[in-house]
């Protein structure tokens, strides 16, 4: 066949690269050139009408980016990067998008083949180093494979439990020369991504529901995944079971939704913490049973059957022994479930809720959001801009106190609206993961929720802002310390405030600089407006405010305390009899 | 859950994909778990090959190390066995599913 080619139907690996990503739908791309990518980005030249190449800062930047992107579109976001240094610079993000299942793309350069394995200059082992935080990585040594690994690279990403892959593009097959016919994966023998549902567990799913007096159920963001928002819905209302959500499963179900009781976990609401150890059936969906949910595992709803619901078999029993794994995507188990059970009557629980949302109001809530006097908290911040938004904004959020009081006082009336690093914990993801989010959807309102010291780790993205004219909303919530790590140490590190203390530069002069507008609030009275300032335009903006320097993050359930052990502030603990 | 130590057979079959013992001695690494001995052969079927592993550790491990190594893209199937009581279904096991999945 080769030979019937003529030279005009030849393209260089690079041209193959490029044209396989447009055929894969790919319009964006977040990256960084370098020596040994250099052949890709010369074709890139080429293709700049096609494939839009948002240039970052630092090759962590473009992978956060890329998450960002993916997380608030749907579809995997793209990174290309050079060879070594570029290479382990997105090793992070990896990880992280590993851990949060999201689909993205890596394509790194490499070396010419002839010099693998002789420490040449930017080479380094990238398949070994991504090896354990990919769900797919592949070394391209020959131009006939690109195609090939490129779709299959697509096809591993976004289907099944989504997460990152990456391609090690050796300049050899990016200066071979081959023909191009694209052919789009939907098969490989080994791998599985949508289990066939086993009838027989759903049945025994819908029985142990409709067993049940006080079922309870938690989803993750399987549901966002899956697309499975309506069908959730769907199942709650017709069981009249009482449900909540994980951090990465937050605005899957719309703000007010009567059966939803709040977020799981170490910051979450008192209520749903509470039922978890008070229901008799806990049904988990798309969920992992993270440890900042559970807490103490040994008695995690220790009372209750459980039901897990999951795409991937391995997270059965994994943590929490469950009595029932139902294997399968939310989208098609939920309906199957939800057709099988009964409307019916179910013992009285809703008092549980009364009482903990109450206790929460009163104790946790009103003392945040609504303090008379002294500084702005931050919790404050994030409600105002909840409020100014309607509820529409997109929020990404860094990691710490912004995030767990992001979590917590930001509303959603649409899904996908929250992207932050759940199972990392990746300080610095926030502010180029905004940047992905609203290259992604440029027609919503996103906005960057970051301390002082996540900004700081990725400061350098104010450049991809100001050349891209992103129209990221930055609120920056300074309160000179990193003040998760500071809280801790308060709390259960005798005060001592080992390097946690931060002297920050002047981000008016910073802003300046980058050409982004800027603004300073301090007081409370000036909070509202300025966050209306912020939202009543489309252009790159940071709202630095000075919060409350040892602001703090309550309700919290210490490290390995029962999810029913909740402190509500430095001394109290919650107690029934309130 | 069962907590006692047993030494287990991981038998597991997959496409011939350079790096692959890497990714799967890896799920024993991450668990901490030594490698009491390893043989990496072709199997009876062609284009697969077959890895076996002894480890000594517990059921609840061996079962989610089984899982982790099942989920990696390039992996067919994954076993376990107590002890030496194994391959004995392992090939019609396979057939069938390569049967199966086939294109």
């Amino acid at each position: 066949m080769a030979d019937q080619i003529t030279d005009e139907q030849m393209f260089s690996g690079s041209e193959i690269l490029l044209k396989s990503l447009i055929a894969e739908g790919v319009d964006t791309i977040f990256g960084y050139p370098g020596g040994q990518i250099m052949p890709t980005y010369d074709k890139l030249y080429d293709y700049q009408k096609e494939l839009r190449h948002i240039l970052v800062r630092h090759e962590q930047g473009a992978i956060h980016a890329a998450q960002g992107y993916a997380r608030a579109k749907g579809i995997p976001g793209v990174v290309t990067v050079t060879s070594g240094p570029g290479a382990t610079n997105v090793i992070t993000g990896v990880a992280d998008a590993m851990i949060d299942s999201t689909p993205v793309v890596v394509i790194a350069g490499q070396v010419a083949t002839h010099l693998l394995g002789t420490d040449a200059f930017q080479e380094t082992d990238v398949i070994g180093l991504t090896t354990p935080i990919t769900k797919w990585s592949y070394q391209i040594r020959r131009v006939e494979d690109i195609q090939w690994a490129v779709a299959r690279a697509f096809y591993i990403a976004s289907t099944g439990r989504p997460g990152p892959v990456v391609l090690d593009f050796t300049a050899t097959a990016q200066k071979g020369k081959a023909a191009f016919n694209y052919e789009k994966c939907n098969f490989i023998r080994s791998y599985h991504p949508y289990p066939e549902i086993e009838e027989k567990a759903v049945r025994k799913a819908a029985k142990m529901i409709n067993e049940a007096k006080k079922p309870f159920l938690v989803f993750g963001q399987g549901i966002i995944l899956s697309g499975a928002e309506k069908e959730l819905q769907a199942l709650v209302e017709k069981g009249e079971i009482p449900c909540a959500s994980t951090l990465l499963g937050l605005s899957a179900l719309p703000d007010g939704f009567p059966l939803y009781k709040g977020m799981v976990g170490m910051h979450g609401n008192i209520a749903p913490n509470v039922m978890t150890q008070e229901c008799d059936l806990l049904i988990a969906v798309g969920m992992r049973f993270d440890d900042r949910v559970t807490g103490n595992t040994a008695t995690y709803a220790i009372q209750a059957r459980k039901i897990h619901i999951d795409i991937d078999e391995s997270e059965f029993n994994k943590v929490i022994p469950v009595d029932l794994g139902v294997l399968g995507d939310a989208k098609a188990v939920l309906p199957m479930i939800t057709e099988l059970i009964e409307k019916k009557p179910r013992e009285d629980w809703g008092l549980t809720s009364t009482i903990c949302d109450a206790v929460e109001k009163h104790r946790v809530i009103d003392p945040e959001i609504h303090p008379e006097s002294g500084e702005i908290h931050m919790g404050e911040v994030v409600d105002t801009l909840a409020e100014v938004s309607g509820k529409n904004a997109l929020i990404v959020t860094d990691v710490g106190q912004n995030q767990m009081l992001g979590a917590r006082y930001s509303r959603f009336n649409q899904t996908r609206s929250m992207i932050t690093s759940g199972g990392l914990g990746t300080m610095g993801f926030g502010l180029p993961a905004a940047i992905g989010a609203k290259v992604g959807r440029p027609d919503r309102q996103v906005c960057c929720l970051v301390g002082d010291g996540g900004i700081q780790m990725v400061i350098q993205e104010l450049g991809t802002i100001m050349q891209e004219r992103t129209g990221v909303k930055i609120v920056l919530l300074n309160n000179n310390w990193l003040g998760n790590v500071r809280m801790w140490q308060e709390l259960f590190y005798d005060q001592r405030y080992s390097s946690t203390r931060m002297i920050n530069p002047d981000y008016s002069q910073i802003a300046s600089a980058y050409g982004i507008r800027y603004r300073m609030v301090d007081k409370r009275e000036e909070l509202r407006e300025a966050v209306e300032e912020m939202l009543s335009d489309d252009m790159p903006y940071i709202l630095e405010t000075h919060v409350l320097e040892e602001g703090m993050v309550f309700p919290m359930i210490p490290p390995g305390k029962n999810v029913n052990e909740i402190m509500l502030n430095n001394d109290d603990w919650f107690d029934y009899g309130e | 859950m069962e907590n006692n130590e047993h030494l287990f057979v991981v038998s597991v079959y997959s496409e011939n994909q350079v790096g692959l013992l890497g990714a799967i001695a890896n799920a024993f690494t991450r668990r901490s778990l030594n490698i009491e001995t390893l043989n990496v052969e072709p199997s009876e079927f062609e284009g697969v090959h077959r890895f076996t592993f002894k480890t000594r550790t517990t059921l609840d491990k061996v079962e989610s190390i089984v899982k982790h190594i099942e989920k990696k893209v390039d992996v067919l199937k994954a076993f376990y066995y107590v002890d030496n009581e194994y391959l004995v279904k392992e090939h019609d096991i396979l057939a069938s599913y390569i049967d199966k999945h086939k294109r």
